[in-house]
C-alpha cells in the first residue's frame, strides 16, 4: 500500500485552532473557578481567575472575528467548508452516522476523506456549524457584556436582565466544553490515535490508497 | 459610661452653678431670658437664634431637625458650650472649652493611630456634630459621601479600577469602610433603590422617605415590605417585594457595610481577598437588615431572618454576584451537558476497546 502526504490545513489555520483550543481550555478553567470559587481554585486567587478569563476570552473572541474574516472574505471558502449541502445532510450524514456507531466497530475503513477543499465529514460540518455559529459567538458576545455591564446594563436588562445573561453564557460554554471532549475523542479515531492529531500540528496528512491524483492542492491559502 | 458619668457630672455642676447665678438677679442686661439649660427642651432657647440664618451667620447656624435627633441634643447645648455667659453673644467669648475627646477619647486615641489622623485633626472635617448620627441612623452612601467630601471620586474609581475588575458595581455595593476598616462583623445592608434610565452603578439613589411613602399611600413605608407588620423581614417578604410589579420602579439594592465602626482607615487583609464575598454563602453575607429612611432623613434597619441574602436578592433579574449567586438548576443543567459530552469518549471508547480485534491490521 502506497502512503501519500497531502498538506491539508494551512498555516494561520493551524495557529488559530491551537489559538483557540489554548484559549478555550483556559476559558473553560478559569470560568470554573470564577462560579465555584470553593472547590476549583487552580487559576491561584479569585482576583488571578477573573484577568485570566477576561484576557482568554478576549483572546478568543479576537481569533474567532478574524477566523470570520478570513474565511468569509479572504478565503471565500467558508459556506463551502462549514455549510453543510443538501445532499450531504441525507445520505452522507448518515453513511457517517452509520460508520462511528457501527461498522467503526466492525473494522470497516472511514467512508470519507478530508481534502483540502471539503475538509469535513456531513458530520463534522453539521457540529461546526452550530459550534462556530452559533455557540462561540453566543458565548463571546454575552462574555464581552458581562466584562463591564455599568455601561450596558439597560440592554442587558432589555435581553432578559443579568441571571439570564449569566445561564445563557454558562450553558453555552458547558455546551462547549461537551464539544471538547467529544471532538478531543473523535480526532482518536484515526488509523492511529494520533493520525489526526498530526495535520493539525505539521500541516501535512498521511494518506493510505488515494484514488485521486491530484494531492498537491491548488487551494492552499 | 464613663462619658455618662464625666456628663453628669458636668451637667451637676452646669446646674448648681445656674442655680446659684440665677439667685442674684442680672441687672443691665436688655435682652434677658437665657437661660441655656441642659435638658434638649432647653436648646430651644439657643435654636431660636441659631436655626435661624437672619439671626446667625452661616458658620453658626445649626438645623434644628438635624440636630433634635442627635444625642449631642439630648445633652444639651450647655453641655459642651460650658463657658457660655448670660452676656452672649455680646461678650464676644468663645463659648465652650469642651471637645470632642472629653467623651469620645477611645475614638480619638484610636484615630490618632490613623495615617489619616496626620493629615485631618480635627474631627468636625468629618463630623458636623450638630447633626451628627449614630452608624446605623445613616444610610451606607452617607457613610462614603463623608469620604468623598475631600476624596475625589473619579480619582478613587481610577486608583480601584487599576487592579479591582468591575470597579463601578463594587464601588456601589460596598462602602470605603467596608475594606478600609478593621471591623471583623459585616452586615448586609439592604435599601430600597430607584430605576433610573441612567444609572452610575457607583452611585446608586437610594429612595427616600417622601418617595417611598407617596407608595406607600396612608401605610407606614416600613410595611411595603413588611406585609405581615410583624417588624421582622422574610426572605420571602422580600421576594415577593422584588416580584411585585408594582414596584418595578424600585428594586433591592444590598450594600457590604462593616457592623462595627472603626477610624483606622487602614485596608483590612480580607480586603484583598475576593472570596471573602464571592464564594457561595460567605459568613460576611449572613447578617442582613433591612434599611429604610424615616421622615427625618435618619435611617432604621430591621432584621432580616436569617440565611443569604443573595436567595431574596436572586429574585431581582439584573443582581448576580460572581460565585455566590448560582442557580442549582443551572449548575445540574450544565452538568448533564458535560456528561453528554462524555458520552462519546466514555460509551463509544468502551465498544472500542471491545472491538479492538476488528481492526486490527493484517
Amino acid at each position: 500500500m502506497e502512503s501519500k502526504f497531502i498538506y491539508l490545513q494551512p498555516t494561520p489555520v493551524r495557529i488559530w485552532h491551537w489559538l483557540n483550543a489554548f484559549g478555550i481550555v483556559t476559558l473553560l478553567i478559569s470560568g470554573a473557578q470564577i462560579r465555584f470559587p470553593e472547590f476549583v481554585t487552580i487559576c491561584g486567587s479569585y482576583r488571578s481567575a477573573i484577568l485570566l478569563h477576561n484576557t482568554a476570552g478576549i483572546v478568543v473572541a479576537l481569533s474567532f472575528s478574524f477566523w470570520f474574516f478570513y474565511y468569509k472574505w479572504v478565503s471565500g471558502a467558508l459556506t463551502n467548508i462549514y455549510v453543510p449541502k443538501m445532499n450531504e445532510l441525507s445520505y452522507p450524514l448518515l453513511r457517517q452516522v452509520f460508520f462511528y456507531f457501527y461498522s467503526y466497530f466492525k473494522g470497516a475503513s472511514a467512508p470519507f476523506h478530508a481534502t483540502p477543499d471539503s475538509k469535513f465529514n456531513p458530520m463534522q460540518k453539521s457540529a461546526y456549524l452550530a459550534i462556530m455559529f452559533v455557540i462561540v459567538p453566543f458565548v463571546s458576545l454575552s462574555g464581552i457584556a458581562l466584562l463591564n455591564i455599568g455601561p450596558i446594563r439597560q440592554i442587558i436588562l432589555m435581553a432578559g436582565g443579568l441571571q439570564i445573561l449569566v445561564t445563557v453564557h454558562f450553558l453555552l460554554a458547558c455546551m462547549l466544553g461537551a464539544f471538547l471532549m467529544t471532538h478531543v475523542y473523535l480526532a482518536t479515531l484515526g488509523s492511529t490515535p494520533l493520525a489526526y492529531f498530526k495535520p493539525m500540528w505539521t500541516g501535512w496528512e498521511k494518506v493510505e490508497h488515494h484514488h485521486s491524483t491530484e494531492e498537491v492542492p491548488e487551494t492552499v491559502k | 459610661m464613663k462619658c455618662f458619668y464625666q456628663n453628669f457630672y458636668k451637667t451637676a455642676v452646669t446646674v448648681s452653678a445656674l442655680a446659684v447665678c440665677s439667685m442674684f438677679p442680672q441687672a443691665g442686661h436688655a435682652d434677658p431670658g437665657f437661660t441655656f439649660g441642659n435638658a434638649s427642651s432647653d436648646n430651644q432657647t439657643c435654636l431660636d437664634c441659631h436655626a435661624d440664618i437672619n439671626k446667625v451667620a452661616k458658620k453658626n447656624l445649626i438645623s434644628s431637625e438635624g440636630f433634635s435627633h442627635t444625642t449631642h441634643a439630648e445633652l444639651g447645648c450647655k453641655t459642651c458650650h460650658d463657658t457660655i455667659t448670660a452676656d452672649h453673644p455680646k461678650d464676644g467669648k468663645v463659648t465652650r472649652t469642651t471637645t470632642c475627646t472629653n467623651c469620645h477619647g477611645d475614638i480619638a486615641a484610636e484615630y490618632a493611630t490613623s495615617k489619616h489622623s496626620m493629615e485631618v485633626s480635627n474631627c468636625s472635617a468629618c463630623h458636623n456634630p450638630h447633626k451628627v448620627k449614630k452608624p446605623d441612623e445613616i444610610s451606607a452612601l452617607a457613610m462614603t459621601a463623608t469620604c468623598m467630601s475631600c476624596h475625589n471620586h473619579n480619582k478613587i474609581k481610577s486608583t480601584h479600577a487599576q487592579w479591582l475588575p468591575q470597579t463601578d458595581l463594587h464601588l456601589g455595593a460596598i462602602t470605603c469602610v467596608t475594606c478600609h476598616t478593621k471591623s471583623k462583623d459585616y452586615v448586609v445592608s439592604v435599601y430600597i433603590t430607584r430605576r433610573s434610565t441612567k444609572i452610575d452603578a457607583s452611585s446608586p439613589i437610594i429612595a427616600d422617605y417622601s418617595y417611598l411613602s407617596n407608595k406607600a399611600g396612608s401605610q407606614d413605608v416600613q410595611y411595603l415590605v413588611d406585609s405581615n407588620r410583624d417588624n421582622y423581614i422574610s426572605i420571602e417578604e422580600l421576594k415577593v417585594f422584588n416580584k411585585n410589579p408594582a414596584n418595578r420602579d424600585l428594586y433591592l439594592k444590598a450594600i457590604l457595610t462593616p457592623s462595627e465602626t472603626s477610624h483606622v482607615f487602614q485596608i483590612s487583609d480580607k480586603s484583598w481577598n475576593c472570596t471573602f464575598c464571592h464564594a457561595s454563602g460567605p459568613s460576611s453575607t449572613q447578617t442582613t437588615k433591612l434599611v429604610l429612611p424615616n421622615k427625618d432623613g435618619s435611617f432604621t434597619g430591621f432584621d432580616v431572618e436569617k440565611g443569604t441574602t443573595i436567595t431574596s436578592l436572586n429574585a431581582i433579574p439584573n443582581f448576580y454576584m460572581m460565585g455566590s449567586s448560582r442557580n442549582n438548576l443551572v449548575n445540574i443543567f450544565g452538568g448533564m451537558l458535560l456528561v453528554g459530552g462524555m458520552i462519546m469518549p466514555v460509551g463509544h471508547g468502551f465498544i472500542r476497546f471491545l472491538t479492538r480485534k476488528n481492526r486490527r491490521k493484517e
